[in-house]
């Protein structure tokens, strides 16, 4: 079993790189947006997956993360890609101060909660707080990013940050996952009495989630800022934040592949429905509510996990 | 002081609109659990469907200016109801049993359907309800403007929630709605029909969310495809802030929401009105964190 | 059952890939077919799909036929980026539109970097040309022009105390900023603040902005909220003359306004094809009502048609669909071309050049008229 998902994995990952070679400029860059909601969706998919917290105002860290390599970057021009922790340090910190005092509300208060901070962040961007986000207009003149002195221009070269940053991430994530920290969420988004009976600090790790997820949301939202190279408020509105909702909770909530298959959806069925013109919303709507009809719990959900034993003799131990 | 008073009536104007529509949210939420947000949505379909039947059926003509408004509200509000049991049968009831948050998505899909659905139907451009539907009088009460629709719509609306109250209160239905929305296994055990309850709010809500959308329509005149998304959120906000799934928590949430706004608007800056809303949300959500008149229960699991 | 109908939804999506063009020269729309500005995408779609057929029923260009590939940028910077993309895998030679300041801004690079001239025909932002891009032209003005405008018809009134209310949007924004520094030392500005636009009620700001007791508003954001704003202010009975900007040109102003409401109401345009002598501009309207059975609602589809002209001119005159060629032909001999809104030339940086805004006024009947 373990190694058929290797292998999965594997060949994926040839295809992935052969990608750029085979496909025109236009689909490697709907890749390259698959790609950054993939991130954001495993972002999300701790608070939302793993930690049961009902957040549909995410575009708010990835928006933080965004304007501060943007500001960073215009003012002082520090190279982008150096402000990559700097972005998640913002993005985590805000996450940190607003989620204190909420994160012990019951799960659809949090959600207008999290939907109110979402907005909040926005309406401070255009109105320019601080007089530094640039209100209406945004950010511009962003530079590209560099390794090494190598510019990152064409979408073919996002294309291969973007999906090392991808990959990476599915590494550290799926680590985590199957971590203490992992598996003390699970517990608590499965039965949080019984998880803070057992020692668990419930408190303590949702918390925790909330911060990870947001500080990496702040780090796509550094590479957003550096590919579009202007950011303006308008890209970081409710409409985002409930893509990645959706994405994650439409390709099974709680399990990687599933968030990944859920990006590769909704970013890329809209670009698949442009030959529809007018109506490609529309019919992106109804395969939306077909595909959630279909399959109730995620297209590809998070499977029980089973953990063997040690040894034989552990189990006789455990016998009175 | 004339301003503060002005800035009042105009805030209950609006607040009475998300009062309305924030009844159908805190409903279905009562009963099934789930925001519904493809309500907004049905709102948009009231509001459009109130003008093809206006501009179609001549009522006004028929009927003198009040009882034509009345017929078209309460062709508007069947029609809408229709729509809603619909949206119920094909993108809710199978996910019943899945988890919660499916059923959130399928929502917003068939939010993103049905209002491209409008879009494709009548057209991306502003629609616009004939003017004068309604006499054009301005009350000058001690210095205050007060358009006469508008006090009509206001005491419309309060009319109809109390209506719904005393529906949900006193009569056996109503017994039956709330009685599913504490705990549908064991009213199932009582004998009551939990799928027909379902069905029933998924009638109401709709409803009064279309008539809303017929009000808006006459009231300000412009419709787009679009307003469902930005008076749904508003609605949600307002149900939650009077505590979901609480039927006066609704009324309650929705004035003060729209007063909220206008307060904020006049005496801070317009142009973060909506961020204050927010605050002040959060603000409440954290002293009673299941809104203002909300039930205090622990997390359910 | 399940594979069957997981397989049924495959086989739609590619059903719905692009059909492929017959050949001929490509001309890219980019605009907002879907959300929030769909109406303005869509007419220039009507607007540009009706010139185009003009064009290839005399012969086409170069004598080949003109196709307009039109793709959808959701009024959104990160969707217009990825159409942007997609034009120019496609072959086209250029591209018209689009509509947001914000959302043009997105895709110049990838234009300029693709050799794909770009007209723009919403995006009056003055950045927008500031930055040297050889590829990039507008139809529309820039706000700084309109700003000017503004503020001498502002002083024509007579006002001394001016109230400016815009709505945050990078261009009334942008056009509200200008008129302010304009503004200055020749009237009071009492009020500067900006609305929610999407709303409905905007009485709370009505009842604030009369509290500041203005001799004149200048409302610079776009039409929906412009007839609101004129329907509540006449339900207060505040008299107060607004003026408005060129977002507000727009017969669906008096349709929500109502003509009682609208009644004196200023506004600021290029003139309307009705008001200009030329032939060509009144053979298009009278084509466009046959063709849709209304008169085109939105002068930024105008625009739109216009940036679609002065393409296919340049290609015609230089003889060739090369980039580098058309664009130093539109730089330099390209002058006085008789626009559907009026005589257009370009300057080095891709600027319409010449006045171009008009004062209109609203009369009793809801019509728009020239003011001298």
């Amino acid at each position: 079993m373990m190694d058929r998902t290797k292998y999965l994995y594997l060949a994926g990952t040839v295809v992935l790189a052969a990608a750029p070679a085979v496909l025109n400029t236009y689909w490697v860059d709907v890749l390259n947006n698959v790609g950054m909601y993939a991130i954001l969706g495993l972002s999300l998919n701790l608070i939302v997956g793993h930690a049961g917290l009902f957040n549909l105002g995410h575009a708010a860290f990835y928006a933080i993360g965004a304007y501060t390599a943007a500001i960073l970057n215009s003012h002082f021009h520090i190279p982008v890609l150096w402000l990559l922790p700097l972005s998640a340090l913002t993005a985590g910190l805000f996450a940190l101060m607003i989620a204190r005092p909420i994160i012990h509300l019951r799960g659809d208060y949090l959600c207008i909660v999290t939907i109110g901070v979402g907005e909040i962040v926005r309406i401070a961007l255009i109105n320019n707080v601080f007089g530094i986000t640039g209100g209406a207009n945004g950010i511009f003149g962003i530079d590209r990013p560099q390794i090494f002195g190598w510019v990152i221009r064409r979408p073919q070269e996002f294309y291969y940050l973007i999906w090392l940053f991808l990959m990476v991430t599915v590494f550290l994530f799926q680590r985590l996952e199957n971590s203490r920290f992992g598996r003390a969420l699970n517990y608590l988004r499965e039965d949080e009495t019984a998880a803070e009976g057992s020692g668990i600090h419930t408190a303590h790790y949702k918390l925790m989630a909330f911060v990870i997820g947001a500080a990496w949301a702040g780090m796509v939202g550094n590479i957003f800022a550096a590919k579009m190279t202007i950011i303006s408020p308008e890209s970081f509105s409710f409409w985002e934040s409930v893509l990645m909702f959706t994405l994650v909770i439409l390709g099974g909530s709680g399990s990687i592949p599933g968030v990944l298959l859920g990006a590769l959806l909704i970013i890329g069925l809209p670009e698949l429905f442009r030959g529809f013109a007018n109506a490609r919303m529309a019919i992106f709507g109804v395969a939306m509510v077909a595909m959630m009809i279909f399959r109730t719990g995620g297209i590809l959900p998070a499977r029980p996990r089973t953990y063997r034993l040690p040894q034989p003799a552990a189990a006789v131990e455990a016998k009175p | 002081m004339e301003q503060f008073f002005q800035q009042l009536t105009n805030g209950l104007a609006v607040g009475g609109i998300y009062a309305l529509i924030a009844l159908g949210y805190t409903m279905v939420y009562g009963v099934l659990k789930l925001i519904n947000f493809a309500h907004g949505d049905l709102f948009t379909i009231g509001a459009y469907l109130g003008l093809t039947l206006l501009t179609s059926l001549s009522l006004t003509d028929r009927l003198g200016p009040f009882w034509g408004v009345v017929a078209l509200a309460a062709m508007a509000m069947g029609l809408v109801a229709l729509v809603g049991a619909l949206l119920e049968r094909v993108a809710y009831r199978p996910l019943r049993e899945s988890p919660r948050l499916s059923a959130v998505v399928s929502a917003l899909g068939a939010s993103i359907f049905l209002s491209n659905a409008v879009m494709l139907i009548y057209g991306a451009r502003f629609h616009v309800y004939p003017q004068d539907l309604l006499p054009k009088i301005t009350l000058d009460l001690f210095g205050l403007q007060l358009p006469l629709v508008r006090v009509l719509i206001l005491a419309a609306s309060l009319v109809m929630m109390t209506a719904l109250y005393l529906f949900i209160q006193k009569t056996r239905i109503g017994t039956a709605i709330r009685a599913a929305a504490i705990d549908q296994g064991a009213a199932r055990l009582m004998g009551i029909d939990v799928d027909r309850v379902i069905l029933l709010v998924f009638l109401i809500g709709p409803a009064l969310g279309g008539v809303a959308g017929v009000m808006v329509g006459i009231y300000y005149g412009q419709i787009n495809f679009t307003m469902g998304w930005t008076y749904g959120l508003k609605a949600f906000t307002a149900a939650i802030l009077g505590g979901i799934g609480n039927i006066p928590g609704a009324m309650v949430g929705g004035l003060l929401l729209g007063v909220i706004e206008a307060m904020g608007a006049a005496y801070i800056s317009i142009a973060w009105k909506d961020a204050i809303a927010f605050c002040i949300l959060i603000a409440i959500l954290i002293v009673r964190p299941t809104g203002l008149l909300g039930e205090r229960v622990a997390e359910k699991v | 059952m399940k594979r069957t109908l997981w397989g049924a939804l495959a086989l739609s999506l590619l059903l719905a890939g692009p059909v492929m063009a017959a050949d001929g020269i490509k001309i890219g729309l980019m605009g907002p077919m879907t959300g929030s500005w769909a109406s303005e995408g869509q007419e220039m779609k009507q607007v540009l799909d009706l010139l185009a057929k003009a064009v290839n029923d005399q012969g086409g260009l170069l004598g080949k036929p003109v196709v307009v590939v039109s793709e959808d940028d959701g009024g959104d910077p990160r969707t217009a980026a990825l159409a942007a993309q997609r034009l120019a895998t496609q072959g086209v030679v250029a591209v018209v539109g689009t509509y947001g300041s914000a959302v043009s801004e997105a895709t110049q690079n990838i234009y300029n970097e693709a050799k794909i001239i770009q007209i723009a025909n919403g995006s009056t932002a003055i950045r927008l040309s500031e930055k040297g891009l050889k590829y990039f032209f507008r139809t529309c003005p820039r706000d700084d022009e309109q700003g000017r405008v503004a503020v001498q018809a502002i002083e024509k009134m007579g006002a001394k105390k001016v109230a400016i209310l815009h709505d945050n949007t990078t261009y009334a924004k942008g056009l509200a900023d200008e008129a302010k520094s304009l503004l200055a030392g020749k009237a009071e500005v009492v009020f500067f603040e900006a609305l929610t636009p999407k709303e409905q009620d905007y009485t709370a700001i009505l009842t604030k902005l009369k509290a500041a007791a203005p001799e004149v508003v200048f409302f610079t954001g776009y039409y929906p909220e412009g007839g609101l704003l004129l329907r509540q202010k006449m339900e207060m009975n505040w008299p107060v003359p607004f003026i408005g900007g060129d977002a507000t040109n727009n017969p669906d102003l008096v349709k929500i306004a109502g003509n009682k409401a609208c009644a004196g109401f200023r506004f600021l345009s290029a003139p309307l094809p009705k008001d200009l002598p030329s032939e060509g501009a009144k053979s298009f309207l009278s084509q466009f009502q046959t063709q849709y059975g209304s008169q085109p609602s939105s002068i930024y589809a105008v625009l739109a048609g216009d940036g679609f002209r002065v393409l296919c001119e340049a290609i015609k005159a230089v003889g060739s669909t090369d980039p580098d060629k058309v664009a130093a032909y539109l730089h330099k001999d390209f002058k006085n071309f008789p626009g559907l809104t009026g005589a257009i030339s370009f300057n080095e940086k891709g600027d319409r050049v010449g006045e171009v805004y008009r004062v209109y006024q609203v009369d009793a009947a809801g019509n728009f008229i020239l003011q001298p």
